[in-house]
């Protein structure tokens, strides 16, 4: 995505796929087909290798920490993919952006395990995962338009202590969080 | 709407533009002492935002032309929520603001371009509402309150506004993209101001991302109730917010108190 979505030609990609037109049209339908396909399959990714990373763990704030950890890994080392999906998907048209919001949605239920572990689970607004995924992924958003993947995954520490401060309190995220820097 | 034989909501729509509400005011004495009072009057409609009669109408020329540009503005948000950004047409937005194609390209040279001045005009009567709520509170965890009210009030008021400023205003490219992350990024300070007078085991906890994050979250929430098509309940989500957006400087159950709070 060199140029962006709305000015991305079937040529263009096709010729940085190094295949033909006709194979391009055997397996997509169009430019948005084959858009929508790449995001479902970058999520599908994504939330594996979270699911994966968060499943070792014994605590809940460790499983959030190396979900976290796992999801900023994966856009790292696909930085293409990444702005096609989280930054591009934005401004490719309805069916995109609904597709985006699903996305994301999915990762409102481990948030939501951190019910059980609070003090104060059942007063928690019912929108906070919500909320809270929606701006750990504004942020991974700002730095890919900012040209900043590389650097993604020094943002470990800070989106893990904005997501568990709700639920744990500020001083524990903070813990938990300081340990995200060191390993 | 009686006054233009439309569904659009325009009275509603630009009474939240300052500038037409000069010309509104000013008109309104114009045409009171020239004309009497008009029908329109009895309705409740300011004559002057019925549809223009052609050739003397004894309006100021400056009048008509922004009267024009506002109706525009007002015609393209109408057009948008009906078709959506890339479905509109000069054509759709020239019939809601019922104005000639050729006075269109007098004002604008492209759907673009009359898109980016109606979220320019957008954006800054919402801030200028969220500055107002924030303002006016005694302290800094009420301003953040009645800011986020004032916001929720403005779009759940004006759902097409609501819909075309956090919704379409990201697939209607490049430009409007850059203006609309600005946009959501001019919120930042408003909770960086609640670093001021934290005590240090606050301000240490605190992280460099701690007010993106938050805008962000509450940007989001508030446009995914939008494409779900519940704007007009976006007001409910105030104590949720309330309580998101304090929780990192108060704790939790001093935000949570202020979100619960009455009025």
């Amino acid at each position: 995505m060199e140029k962006g979505y709305r000015a991305v030609t079937v040529a263009d990609i096709v010729r940085h796929a190094g295949i033909a037109r006709n194979t391009f049209y055997e397996n997509f339908s169009s430019k948005e087909d084959c858009f929508l396909a790449a995001c479902d399959f970058a999520a599908n990714e994504a939330l594996s290798r979270v699911v994966d990373a968060g499943g070792k763990p014994a605590t809940w704030p460790e499983m959030i920490r190396a979900g976290l950890g796992a999801l900023l890994r994966y856009i790292a080392s696909e930085p293409a993919l990444a702005r096609t999906c989280i930054v591009e998907a934005l401004s490719a048209g309805p069916a995109a952006v609904e597709r985006y919001e699903r996305s994301i949605q999915a990762f409102v239920p481990f948030f939501q395990r951190g019910r059980k572990v609070s003090r104060h689970g059942d007063e928690l607004p019912e929108t906070l995962e919500e909320t809270i995924v929606g701006g750990i992924f504004w942020i991974l958003y700002q730095r890919i338009v900012m040209g900043q993947v590389e650097q993604i995954e020094d943002l470990l520490g800070q989106l893990v202590e904005f997501s568990l401060t709700p639920y744990i309190g500020a001083e524990s995220a903070k813990r938990v969080a300081a340990q995200a820097d060191t390993g | 709407m009686p006054y233009l034989g439309i569904d659009a909501n325009l009275a509603e729509l630009t009474g939240g533009f300052p500038a037409l509400a000069r010309y509104r005011r000013a008109v309104a004495k114009r045409s009171t002492s020239n004309r009497g009072n008009g029908s329109e009057n009895a309705e409740g409609y300011p004559p002057e935002l019925a549809r223009l009669p052609p050739g003397r109408h004894g309006l100021p020329r400056e009048f008509v032309t922004h009267n024009q540009r506002e109706r525009l503005i007002a015609g393209l948000a109408e057009a948008v929520a009906e078709h959506g950004y890339s479905g509109t047409t000069i054509a759709h937005i020239t019939s809601h603001a019922a104005v000639s194609r050729r006075t269109f390209y007098e004002h604008f040279s492209s759907k673009d371009e009359c898109f980016v001045a109606a979220y320019d005009t957008v954006m800054s009567e919402l801030r200028e509402r969220v500055e107002a709520g924030f303002e006016e509170a005694a302290d800094w965890p009420h301003a953040v309150r009645s800011g986020i009210a004032a916001m929720l009030a403005f779009l759940a008021a004006e759902p097409h506004l609501a819909r075309l400023c956090m919704v379409e205003a990201l697939v209607a490219g490049p430009v409007v993209v850059e203006r609309y992350d600005a946009a959501i990024h001019s919120f930042v300070p408003y909770f960086q101001s609640g670093r001021e007078g934290r005590p240090p085991e606050v301000l240490a906890r605190l992280s460099p991302t701690t007010e993106e994050a938050l805008v962000g979250g509450m940007v989001s929430l508030i446009s995914r109730r939008i494409i779900a098509g519940k704007a007009e309940q976006l007001e409910e989500l105030l104590p949720d917010l309330v309580e998101f957006t304090l929780t990192p400087y108060l704790g939790s159950e001093e935000a949570a108190k202020i979100a619960r709070e009455k009025g």
